[in-house]
């Protein structure tokens, strides 16, 4: 064993040094697209966008340095405060809506002897779906006259057509219940993983020393997933941040934009503005950015924890 | 029941499977799951029965079921969405694209996830954690700079040089390629494969390039298979970049996205043409039901 040991580290240590150049070399022209790829669309981009902020654009071309001119016009923006107020809102609708569902479903479809394979294909569906398609499915589900579905629902019952995304108060909340149900099963498959792989014996454990279902949930099921738990957390806050597609396709922002979040508002400065708010769409992505690296800050921190117990 | 007395031993066991207050709760649990599958599959439901009414049927009457299910009118109506909505075109459009998105996200991330896993060259310690970063920069940063970029590419801005990849696909097929989380999805599972393998193959006297599309690149087919079912996906459900970027090569989730906003298109047809465009997502999730279940593990903790 000992010796074979040695003979190995000999070789290596000759192929060392005789190919280490040569290796470096293969390797960084394997590792050229991934650089040329990041650099062009990732790095740069970041770089560039914070830079950009500072100056005025002409359109898509950048002119003179302009200070804080742009950050000023952003948040002066009579519509800044609600845009942000409306962001944050979504995310807290969709941690009401959607954190807790996908692990309770988690934990119970490991626990089925019935149908087990059936429940998780089915439960997958909302996921197969484009989504795009499934955007414009729920914006007809929507619907405010009564070819939508839930209206044709009501008016089966005799009530009177509710305006769903129309209603300022319900857009929010309504678009957070398609994100979930969209999002629902991805989710749900990652908590599926780790609720899978807590031992047996824990339970048999806890069994013997005569733990209920509930403190067993608790007491076994809880602190092994709590880590993913937490992560995913963290997770969901800094993507429903962002979110931007989903007030795009479904409400355009309406209405009277009460469903403008700041990722819509930042398309609208960059895209729709007619070239004059490209400033102001990299300055907001910015303020944008300040908000998150702190969760994102928060986020690494505790995968290491995370990991560090596992 | 004898399913009942093989469960392995979980929240429930099967000693409370035997006593009533197991039994209900367990039937509870199945009824919230048959809830949650029937809140699941509704709206789809909803949507192809939809598809098959006439747009004054729609309208008019607020019965459920279409009036006419008969085999004939089911292929008229898919033949009728089909050709006014030139489904075949953009079909055919997005086919190209998520080929080319799948072979970019290889030769980026796989390659790249292989150097930084086995091969490790000098400086790329400085390289990993930069990826990883990456991985948590707000998207959002970079798409005003990134649509600058694709009007004078490879330049970040306007100097006179460069070229505009408007209406090409190079801009979906570059940004599918940036994705930080499967380089670091490649290298995690590179990582998992025995550095004797290199060992065995450089004493074979097999060169770099060798080892890794000879030995490496076939040992990581469970995560290439992963990679790839989400990249296939992403491009048939992903608007918003062929909304920025095409104008006349039309995708189908742009078509999908612009069939909305057309008021000429009847109402049946706009239905047919949400159920027609879920179809291709739908095969590779047949297809590779398999991977996409069982494959989440691979992501895991370690992102």
């Amino acid at each position: 064993m000992k010796f074979s040991q040695v003979d190995k580290n000999n070789l290596g240590k000759k192929m060392k040094k005789r190919s280490r150049l040569k290796n470096d070399f293969d390797a960084w022209i394997l590792f050229l697209p991934a650089f040329i790829v990041l650099y062009l669309m990732i790095w740069r981009p970041t770089v560039m966008g914070a830079v950009w902020s500072f100056f005025k654009m002409n359109a898509y071309t950048p002119g003179d340095f302009c200070g804080f001119d742009n950050f000023r016009k952003v948040i002066t923006h009579t519509q800044f405060l609600p845009t942000l107020w409306n962001t944050v809102k979504y995310v807290l609708w969709s941690l009401v809506l959607g954190y807790l569902p996908p692990v309770i479903i988690a934990v119970i479809v490991n626990e089925m002897v019935h149908f087990k394979n059936f429940f998780r294909i089915t439960i997958y569906l909302p996921a197969v779906i484009p989504a795009i398609a499934s955007m414009l499915i729920w914006y007809y589900i929507y619907y405010p006259d009564q070819s939508g579905l839930l209206n044709m629902l009501l008016a089966k019952f005799g009530m009177e057509p509710f305006q769903w995304l129309n209603n300022p108060s319900f857009t929010i909340p309504g678009i957070m219940i398609y994100s979930t149900w969209q999002g629902f099963a991805g989710t749900m498959l990652l908590y599926y993983a780790s609720v899978q792989s807590v031992s047996v014996e824990l339970y048999e454990a806890a069994l013997m020393d005569g733990a209920g279902v509930w403190k067993r949930a608790w007491h076994v099921t809880r602190p092994q997933i709590e880590g993913i738990l937490i992560l995913n957390l963290v997770r969901q806050i800094i993507g429903v941040f962002q979110i931007m597609e989903q007030p795009l396709a479904m409400t355009g922002g309406g209405p009277n934009g009460a469903s403008i979040s700041l990722g819509y508002q930042l398309y609208q400065y960059g895209f729709n503005s007619g070239g004059k708010g490209t400033g102001q769409a990299m300055a907001l992505s910015v303020i944008m950015f300040l908000i998150l690296i702190v969760f994102t800050c928060f986020y690494f921190w505790l995968n290491k924890k995370v990991e560090d117990r596992y | 029941m004898k399913r009942f007395d093989n469960k392995q031993t979980g929240l429930l066991s099967s000693s409370d499977l035997k006593a009533f207050k197991g039994k209900l709760i367990y039937w509870l649990f199945f009824a919230i799951l048959l809830i949650t599958c029937f809140i699941a599959v509704f709206p789809a439901i909803w949507t192809i029965l939809t598809a098959f009414k006439d747009t004054r049927e729609i309208y008019d009457t607020f019965s459920f079921f279409p009036k006419d299910m008969s085999l004939g009118n089911i292929g008229r109506r898919l033949s009728e969405a089909w050709n006014e909505l030139q489904l075949a075109n953009s079909f055919l459009n997005t086919i190209v694209m998520s080929l080319g998105s799948l072979v970019s996200t290889i030769i980026v991330c796989g390659f790249g996830g292989y150097v930084l896993s086995k091969l490790r060259p000098r400086g790329s310690k400085l390289i990993f954690p930069l990826v990883v970063w990456t991985m948590m920069m707000p998207a959002q940063m970079r798409i005003v700079p990134n649509y600058i970029t694709m009007l004078h590419f490879p330049f970040a801005y306007d100097f006179g040089a460069g070229m505009s990849l408007l209406d090409t696909y190079w801009p979906m097929w570059l940004s599918a390629a940036a994705n930080a989380f499967n380089i670091i999805l490649f290298k995690n599972a590179f990582d998992g494969l025995s550095q004797s393998y290199v060992e065995a193959a450089q004493l074979d006297g097999c060169g770099n390039f060798g080892i890794f599309f000879r030995i490496m690149f076939p040992l990581a087919k469970p995560v290439i298979i992963y990679v790839a079912i989400g990249t296939l996906s992403a491009a048939w459900s992903e608007f918003f970049e062929p909304m920025l970027y095409l104008d006349k090569n039309v995708v189908t989730p742009l078509k999908v996205y612009r069939m909305q906003l057309d008021n000429k298109i009847q109402m049946n047809i706009k239905f047919m043409g949400l159920v027609l465009a879920s179809i291709p997502q739908f095969l590779i999730f047949i297809i590779f039901q398999r991977h996409i279940l069982g494959g989440i593990n691979i992501g895991g903790v370690k992102g």
